[in-house]
């Protein structure tokens, strides 16, 4: 932290404490009391279709019912892993390129730059709708332009394909990330000192080696932070399953949270999806660390 | 090794001009100074020869080479920059290997070459840190040993002391004469400092509004000022700039009707120059001209006297041992070999007769 | 050295007879980048100028794929009308979102302010935890409120979405207020305070107009995150309080989806959002991140 506090009087004592307590409690009404209440209700046996809730202890069984009966868990798992995995790589690989393209700046650079804001603003359930419309085998966009450009794949029923409808899902998420992503790496791009990189031009390195001896050393530390980012959002992806492909088809496309959001509404088990709702939240700690290592290292480096 | 030519070479940004059709040859072997004031286009000049800008017209020889299209990679130039650029996630070895490294340099070839470079800068201990665990004249050290580990064709530097404290500056400034001196090499060398343009060049460009005003050795920029501005920028106190008319012979300065002997024809109105080192002070009587002093300073190594000539205000500088006080009546004696007369419109050295 | 000379021939040489060198070739690859980038604006665009167009077809249009066609309004006027009565939807995401950041922000700034000028116990693991909560999975957060709510009779009501709403809107406007109140100079406030001034005078009358741009952008930021809100509401929600994006599953009807509609729809939802979005485009980036990447 830059700055010194001034001294503290007698009242800013009781008063920064004052500031600080509605806020705490807000948070902690949000979003720490129904964490604990997740976790309680993970070891009961939680039906919403009973009077009375939580109903038995159950102890571990949910857990253990979730990693040895339960096909479909392991499905989401499989599948939330996946589309983790994809969508980080091919996001932060577009968006690092566009990110490169853009970065010099200029007047139809800066323009796109401002585009990319849209995708970013719009909301990931509505993205969701717009691909279902553009990979609609008879009316959709995809459906004309490969009934011009490659008329095989022109009648393809994208989303009634297991592969094909995960595919799409992975689009419409690299989609809606790429254009933030982009943005935040064009910032880093632009803390990368300029004459470094002239240097090493100078020096004698070719365009290549300049990227990869100089540039993206120096970019590192904001691509952790933009892969750490990335990889909780993709770990939590909701909005726009549900709206493209509602899991499907089967369970080719559920994902941990449409798996809870199914056994949770559909077949009343609390309980037990809140079970499942805690295995997410282990990983999603542990990426949080390293978010919060770096962000904090980055305020005592300045 | 290997003279430099441009040949007309200017740089525009939509309607602003950088670099104004400028020519300029540099000699083989030679430390040639670009300096003028901030923003007159040294930088841009500089980087243009790298590769690092590109020209909007004109042409950029390098040897018998017209490099304009060659990437700053392929031509064969080391630069040193204002800030250094220095690879902050490389250590100070892999920074000085790194021009070596890239050109695909046999690794056995490498390592000598890098302990010999860090031995001429004596950065010989600090090889395994980091630059940001370096203090400022070592990270410039660090710029220079980069630039001579290799044996380019042309050095390239741009306000390489710039970043230093005033002591540092002028340590620096003695090892990199040193240094020039030893390697032969061609060099542009980038400041707005006159001392270190006068101490280090063999030949000074004196830039301004992206036009060269003057080119010659420093004796030449120093004591033979092609315009008003040359003469200006150059030298410490700056010279002093006195208007008036010649008339039969005589400068007679506005308003007042003080008098020294210069030659030539009548003039309506003229501006001399005359440097404080050329004037010397005396006993109220005995000079040129009676000046009242308007404020007295001591230098230590010499004194400053500023006085009220007329309606302006110039410098001379007189002995470490005189002491006068404000309001003080003093003579004022000028060398006749050292005067300077200037068209006030254009700027430009009017040559005196005799000269 | 002396050994350069000769690669140096050969080098000019070799450039001589090859007409893709240096800076030429260079050149060519600025030519190439802006393909790209004009290319990659349009995929960009794309999904978006496809449901704008959409939007303006009729419902035999929208089956036909036809670039060229008579643009009309019907289905703007269509989806306000019954069944589908967006004009509630549209009511119920604007209040909840609203009073979510008419909440949020003021207490946010208070706590901002505090972390921001203050040392405090726990500080760091404070603030640490509410970065993390922004982090944890809604369905985690959404099940004790679904059955708390079902038990106090709130379910599918604004309130209970607003409350919800603060869970993911209050990490957001903490850290980044506090982010604009650190850049905020501290002398005029320790100015202020010499003169005789007391902290809470020094907040009202020097940080808060001081911090004005900042509490606008964080307003927006949330204002956006609340709108387009997905998950919370499609628990809470099913015909009272549903909101926009929920909405949209209105027009599944029995013979597939109504694409016109839903085009209109998504835009009425989008257009807001891109306006606000288009005016703190400058802090966009840095409120997601919150100081992390700079
Ligand atoms: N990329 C650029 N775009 C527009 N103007 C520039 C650019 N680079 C430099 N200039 C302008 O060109 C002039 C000369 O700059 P420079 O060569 O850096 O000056 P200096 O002599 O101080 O090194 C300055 O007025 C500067 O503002
Ligand atoms: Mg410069």
């Amino acid at each position: 932290m830059s700055h010194i506090p001034p001294m503290p009087t007698m009242r800013d004592r009781t008063l920064k404490y004052l500031l600080v307590l509605p806020a705490v409690l807000v948070v902690f009404a949000t979003a720490v009391w129904p964490l604990i209440e997740s976790l309680r209700f993970s070891f009961y046996q939680g039906r919403t279709d009973r009077g009375d809730f939580p109903q038995n202890w159950l102890g571990f069984e949910n857990y253990t019912w979730a990693f040895l009966y339960e096909p479909p868990f392991w499905n989401s798992v499989y599948v939330t892993g996946l589309y983790t995995v994809v969508t980080v790589v091919l996001t932060t690989a577009f968006a690092l390129g566009l990110a490169m393209l853009l970065a010099p700046g200029g007047k139809l650079r800066s323009g796109v730059q401002t585009l990319l804001i849209l995708p970013f603003a719009m909301s990931p359930a509505l993205i969701g709708v717009s691909f279902r419309f553009m990979f609609n085998p008879e009316f959709g966009l995809f459906d004309a332009f490969f009934g011009v450009v490659f008329p095989p794949l022109a009648d393809v029923s994208w989303l009634a394909n297991p592969d094909l409808a995960f595919a799409v899902i992975v689009m419409a998420d690299v989609w809606g990330w790429i254009p933030f992503l982009t943005l935040v790496l064009i910032g880093g791009l632009a803390s990368v000192p300029q004459d470094t990189i002239e240097a090493a031009q100078v020096d004698g390195a070719s365009g290549w080696r300049v990227f990869k001896d100089v540039t993206l050393p120096q970019l590192l530390p904001v691509l952790a932070v933009v892969i750490i980012l990335k990889a909780i959002f993709s770990l939590k992806t909701f909005d726009q399953v549900f709206m493209l492909t509602n899991g499907g088809p089967g369970t080719a496309t559920q994902t941990l949270s449409h798996y809870i959001y199914i056994t949770s509404t559909r077949y009343g088990q609390v309980g037990y999806a809140a079970s499942v709702a805690w295995l997410m939240v282990i990983p999603m700690m542990v990426l949080t660390y390293f978010y919060a290592k770096f962000v904090f290292k980055k305020d005592d480096g300045a | 090794m290997a003279e430099i030519r441009l040949k007309n070479l200017t740089k525009r940004w939509g309607d602003f001009i950088g670099v104004d059709d400028q020519s300029l040859d540099i000699h083989d072997e030679e430390f040639l100074v670009l300096l003028g004031p901030s923003g007159c286009g040294k930088t841009t000049t500089m980087r243009m020869i790298a590769g690092l800008e590109d020209p909007t017209a004109g042409e950029i020889w390098i040897g018998d080479r017209m490099v304009n299209d060659d990437l700053p990679k392929d031509r064969d130039v080391a630069m040193v920059f204002q800030n250094y650029g220095l690879y902050p996630h490389m250590t100070i070895y892999d920074n000085i290997a790194y021009p070596l490294k890239v050109r695909g340099t046999p690794k056995a070839d490498i390592k000598p070459r890098v302990e010999r470079a860090a031995e001429q800068v004596e950065l010989t201990e600090f090889l395994h840190r980091k630059p940001k665990a370096l203090s400022g004249g070592q990270r410039q050290r660090v710029a220079l040993a980069r630039a001579i580990v290799r044996t380019p064709k042309v050095f390239l530097m741009d306000e390489p002391l710039s970043n230093l404290d005033a002591k540092l500056r002028v340590t620096m400034r003695a090892e990199l004469k040193h240094l020039s001196r030893a390697l032969q090499i061609t060099t542009v060398y980038v400041t707005h400092d006159q001392i270190e343009a006068m101490t280090l060049a063999d030949r000074v460009a004196v830039m301004r509004h992206g036009i060269i005003q003057q080119l010659g050795t420093p004796d030449d920029i120093y004591n033979d000022p092609a315009n008003m501005f040359v003469a200006g920028f150059i030298g410490s106190p700056a010279m002093n700039l006195i208007n008036g008319s010649v008339q039969s012979g005589m400068f007679i300065t506005t308003g007042g009707t003080k008098l020294v002997g210069i030659g030539g024809p009548d003039r309506e109105s003229a501006i001399l120059g005359v440097r404080a080192d050329d004037m010397s002070v005396h006993d109220a009587g005995e000079g040129d001209i009676d000046v009242t002093i308007y404020a007295f300073e001591n230098t230590g190594e010499s004194t400053l006297l500023t006085v009220q000539w007329g309606k302006q205000r110039v410098i001379a500088r007189g002995d470490r041992h005189l002491r006068k006080e404000q309001d003080d009546v003093v003579g004022i004696k000028l060398n006749p070999d050292h005067l300077y007369l200037f068209d006030p419109e254009s700027g430009d050295r009017i040559r005196m007769g005799g000269a | 050295m002396t050994d350069q000379t000769t690669p140096e021939i050969e080098l000019s040489e070799a450039q001589a007879s090859e007409f893709w060198t240096g800076k030429r070739k260079q050149r060519f690859w600025r030519s190439i980048q802006a393909i790209l980038i004009v290319l990659a604006a349009f995929v960009m665009l794309v999904p978006i100028i496809w449901i704008f167009l959409a939007s303006f077809k009729s419902h035999v249009e929208v089956y036909q794929l036809r670039l060229f066609f008579t643009p009309t309004l019907e289905n703007y006027g269509t989806v306000f009308e019954e069944p589908y009565n967006l004009g509630a939807k549209l009511y119920n995401s604007t209040i909840v979102a609203f009073v979510t950041v008419a909440f949020a922000i003021p207490i946010a700034t208070m706590a901002a302010y505090s972390f921001s000028r203050f040392r405090l116990k726990f500080e760091t693991t404070i603030l640490v935890v509410i970065l993390a909560t922004q982090f944890v999975p809604a369905v985690v957060i959404i099940l004790p409120f679904f059955i708390m709510f079902r038990d106090l009779g709130l379910l599918d009501t604004r309130i209970g979405l607003i409350m919800v709403n603060l869970a993911i809107v209050m990490p957001f406007a903490i850290w980044m207020i506090k982010g604009f109140i650190d850049g905020i100079p501290m002398d005029t406030e320790e100015a202020a305070m010499v003169d005789g001034s007391s902290r809470l005078q020094v907040i009202k009358n020097i940080v808060l107009p001081m911090a004005a741009p900042g509490l606008v952008t964080a307003s927006i930021f949330c204002f956006i995150l609340a709108w387009n809100e997905f998950l919370f509401a499609l628990f809470l929600t099913n015909r009272d309080a549903v909101t926009l994006p929920i909405g949209l599953a209105l027009f599944r009807g029995e013979e597939g989806d109504l694409w016109n509609l839903l085009s209109a729809a998504g835009i009425i939802i989008m257009a807001p959002m891109f306006v606000l979005a288009l005016a703190i485009r400058k802090y966009f980036v840095q409120g997601m991140t919150m100081g992390a990447v700079r």
